[in-house]
């Protein structure tokens, strides 16, 4: 009923490590509680409110302008702790003397709909007394929910398939159910929570959300010993996975990260409001390069992605296309049941038309994708080779029997990569982690040679080990050479194998490359710093690729 | 200002040593002379000609390094003279034994802290404030953020967590000496009424607790145990040493936890790879220390055994007490 379980709830979330435990935790929790403040458990477990009020700083200067308490002295906690909320929350355990009658019942409704959105209208004056004020009367176990919601960074290691499935254990309603409720956007409401948990499953209301997407697992080898001619074949395109919607005459766009984003594509809304047909497309968002009929790199995608209302010049300058690979529903009818080669038959019949039509054509946003046809898998492994001459990831293969099912289901959809490219690289910079890494030396700068000197050409987060990381970390303390605030400088002597998805020009960075998705995928223990690559490598690396 | 080399007490190879005496405290080295605040392993080692130390830590050093060596035993607050330097024990709080150790000579007072702590704590003498002009303050949890709860609290947790998983066996790791006996007498005052069995090293450091008069829970050893069924909803104190590697596959459905002051970190808990951390210190919290030190009404004051530089930083700036540096 109150803040106080949901405290205890997120206690245990935090510390059970079995999946099947969490989910019996859940289904008590929800169980126990009222259907608004289980809403809004769920709104916060899967993360779907990371509205921040205020920021870290701010809390921070905020508890140091109220206690008269040392800016460094708190900075210097937080080298420690790695996140703000929980610096404040620890620091205000030496705080409690002063404490007013105790908000011990408050509920999550109260706090989350009321106390915690009335903090922006006031004046800034008036909301530290506020925050002040809460802080003392909060009950002690509560402090760091509170402030991790003050600051938007409440986060606990619950996926939205967790919580779908104990939903779906608590009313015996199939997950893909549940999951189908919990997409797009949440409101946290009585009404939310009572539909999420309604038995009766109202297609009405399923209408406006988008299906599960399927998704394609990592090729295995024994696929290879099927014939060809099962599969479809599609190019893998580098951009954002979508479902566009048109039901009674509303177009939406729905991301699989369930986020409803027709306000940043509004060019295409528009267009695809035209066509007469309902339906549910799955396909790809990408920003086109129409002269060449190829996609133009990410970067210029996330230049759309987080722009709502693009003005017109943006349009122009980044041009999008919605790439369909598959058709879902078509006038009302879920087709995903039938298969894969029969609903590719009803894309093209519906789809085709349109793209030719003079009137309302809409081939500069819309086309559908391009089947590839490989005559055996030596020739599907060529196609792939070429994938990156036309700026794909590599080949899409596609059950041709296969009905459209959710998740990552194996044996439906693979993804059949280019591989990585890689280079040796000395370690030359460490700097300290946040969070779960705070306290650790976790992201590191790599250099290559260029003549007699290391030049950075990349920074890395991801591809070690826990145990790596402590050994690695191990290893920095004793081999830094200087310290500029969080960052060291370190002896070089250790060699990386650094891949990445692509390498281009960049104007901005000293070594005169940039690369995409750089990580760690070996520690080369093996190699002294004298065999890592050298830029010269890096630039015959970009030069075979383009 | 005295430079250092006049200081009664500095640091020579790492380790306090009193050159006036030719006495080493704690010493990690084998020296001849050492004096011993406790009996963790990172406080003595062996090979000392001579070691001097409270009753209750002798009696622990022997079980932990043999009782061939030379050790001569004072009580707390008994005078003693080495090179017409007067030294004493006084008790620090930190485990059975353990002592603050205070150097007078010629009116000028020293005070060693040791390890130590406030809290109370059944298993050993309270920590004793000792007026000094000079302290040298151990400064393990020397922010903060690092606010002990009371340990009852801990203790009720600690039971909640095994009672709520009555199909599983409880794993609660611990330093064998001190923070294991700390634990089982706390445990044995809250609502858990299930069995609790000990690891050997425990087991043994149980035995000397209880043959020196404190009140300690009896334990089975978990190497005696028949069936592994028996051990269902019961709690097993192991060192933290087993924590990792084959040893846990000879219980089935486990849950594990680590009992630490450094549990009240999220991140060092996460990362710890127990299910569970239990914020439970043998030493001083940041406010433990700030009391210590104005306490002890020191004039000047030194740290070791942490990082200080917040600490230091603060008396300075907030306190107006002096803070010294050792020379390395």
């Amino acid at each position: 009923m109150s803040l106080k379980k949901f405290s205890e709830l997120f206690g245990d979330l935090d510390s059970i490590n079995s999946t099947n435990n969490k989910i019996e935790v859940l289904k008590n929790y929800f169980l126990s509680n009222d259907p608004i403040d289980n809403s809004w458990a769920i709104y916060l477990l899967t993360g779907k409110s990371n509205k921040r009020f205020i920021s870290g700083r701010y809390l921070k200067n905020l508890f140091s302008h109220i206690y008269d308490y040392p800016q460094w002295l708190i900075d210097k906690c937080y080298l420690k702790v790695g996140d703000s909320a929980e610096v404040i929350t620890l620091l205000l355990k030496n705080k409690t003397d002063s404490r007013k009658k105790k908000l011990s019942n408050i509920s999550l409704n109260e706090l989350l709909s009321e106390t915690i959105p009335s903090l922006s209208k006031l004046n800034e004056e008036e909301k530290n007394l506020e925050i002040k004020n809460l802080w003392e009367r909060l009950p002690e176990d509560n402090h760091l929910i509170f402030n991790k919601i003050l600051t938007g960074t409440f986060r606990v290691g619950v996926s939205i398939g967790l919580i779908t499935k104990s939903i779906s254990k608590l009313i015996n309603i199939e997950e893909e159910i549940i999951s189908h409720r919990l997409m797009g956007d949440f409101k946290p409401s009585i009404d939310s929570y009572e539909f999420l948990i309604n038995k009766n499953i109202n297609l009405q209301e399923l209408n406006s959300k988008p299906f599960p997407f399927l998704l394609a697992n990592t090729i295995e080898n024994k696929i290879f010993k099927n014939s060809i001619n099962d599969f479809q074949f599609e190019w893998k395109y580098d951009g954002i996975r979508m479902q566009l919607i048109k039901r009674s005459g509303n177009v939406s766009l729905w991301t699989r990260g369930q986020e409803l984003v027709n306000e940043s594509f509004p060019e295409l809304i528009e267009k695809m409001s035209h066509i007469k047909d309902d339906f549910v497309l799955d396909g790809e968002l990408l920003v086109w390069n129409f002269k060449e009929q190829i996609a133009f790199d990410f970067s210029l995608l996330q230049k759309r992605i987080n722009r709502k209302s693009p003005s017109r010049s943006i349009q122009i300058k980044y041009p999008i296309i919605f790439i369909a690979y598959d058709l879902l529903e078509i006038n009302g009818i879920d087709i995903r049941e039938i298969k894969l080669e029969n609903r590719r038959i009803e894309l093209e019949k519906h789809f085709s038309k349109w793209q030719n039509k003079t009137e309302n054509n809409i081939s500069y946003i819309f086309k559908i994708c391009d089947l590839i046809f490989p005559k055996d898998w030596p020739d599907a492994l060529t196609y792939k080779e070429k994938s990156r001459e036309n700026n794909t990831e590599g080949l899409i293969i596609k059950k041709k029997t296969s009905i459209y099912s959710s998740g990552r289901k194996k044996g439906i959809w693979w993804k059949y990569k280019v591989d990585p490219m890689q280079l040796d690289a000395v370690l030359i910079y460490a700097k300290a982690g946040s969070g779960r890494r705070a306290g650790l030396y976790t992201d590191y700068s790599f250099a290559l040679w260029k003549d007699q000197e290391l030049i950075k050409f990349a920074s890395a987060y991801s591809g070690l080990t826990n145990i790596e990381i402590k050994e690695l970390d191990k290893w920095i303390r004793k081999n830094t050479i200087e310290k500029f605030g969080p960052v060291r400088s370190l002896k070089p002597e250790m060699v990386f194998e650094i891949s990445f998805e692509k390498i281009q020009i960049s104007k901005r960075h000293k070594s005169g490359i940039a690369v995409r998705f750089p990580r760690i995928t070996k520690w080369r223990k093996d190699k002294k710093i004298n065999d890592a690559d050298s830029l010269e490598n890096a630039f015959e690396l970009m030069k075979k690729i383009s | 200002m005295r430079t250092k080399q006049e200081y009664l007490i500095r640091y020579k190879d790492r380790n306090l040593y009193c050159e006036l005496a030719d006495i080493w405290i704690d010493p990690s080295k084998p020296v001849k002379q050492a004096l011993i605040t406790h009996a963790h392993f990172d406080h003595f080692t062996f090979g000392c000609e001579e070691y001097i130390s409270t009753r209750e830590t002798a009696i622990l050093l022997k079980e932990r390094v043999g009782d061939n060596i030379k050790i001569k035993t004072f009580e707390y607050g008994e005078e003693f003279k080495i090179n017409g330097i007067n030294i004493s024990f006084h008790p620090s709080g930190h485990i059975l034994g353990s002592s603050q150790i205070r150097f007078i000579f010629a009116e000028e007072k020293w005070l060693i802290s040791g390890d130590y702590k406030l809290q109370k704590d059944e298993t050993c003498k309270q920590y004793e404030i000792v007026k000094t002009d000079y302290l040298i303050s151990e400064c393990t949890f020397g922010l903060p953020i690092f606010k002990w709860d009371e340990t009852n609290k801990i203790a009720n947790d600690i039971s909640k967590w095994i009672t709520n998983s009555p199909e599983k066996t409880s794993l609660l790791f611990c330093y064998s000496l001190g923070k294991a006996q700390r634990l089982l007498n706390e445990i044995s005052q809250t609502n858990f009424k299930g069995n609790i069995y000990s690891h050997d090293s425990i087991h043994k450091m149980n035995n000397i607790y209880k043959k020196l008069g404190i009140d300690i829970k009896d334990t089975i050893k978990i190497e005696n145990k028949k069936k592994i069924d028996e051990l269902k909803g019961s709690l097993i104190l192991l060192p933290p040493s087993l924590s990792k590697g084959s040893y846990l596959k000879n219980f089935k459905n486990i849950q594990t936890a680590f009992a630490s002051g450094w549990m009240s970190i999220r991140a060092l808990r996460k990362r710890s790879g127990y299910d569970k951390g239990f914020a439970i210190s043998d030493h001083a919290d940041w406010e433990g220390i700030l009391e210590v030190v104005k306490k002890s009404e020191a004039k000047n004051v030194f740290f070791h055994h942490g990082d200080s530089e917040a600490l230091s930083k603060y008396l300075v700036e907030k306190e107006s007490i002096n803070v010294l540096l050792f020379g390395k």
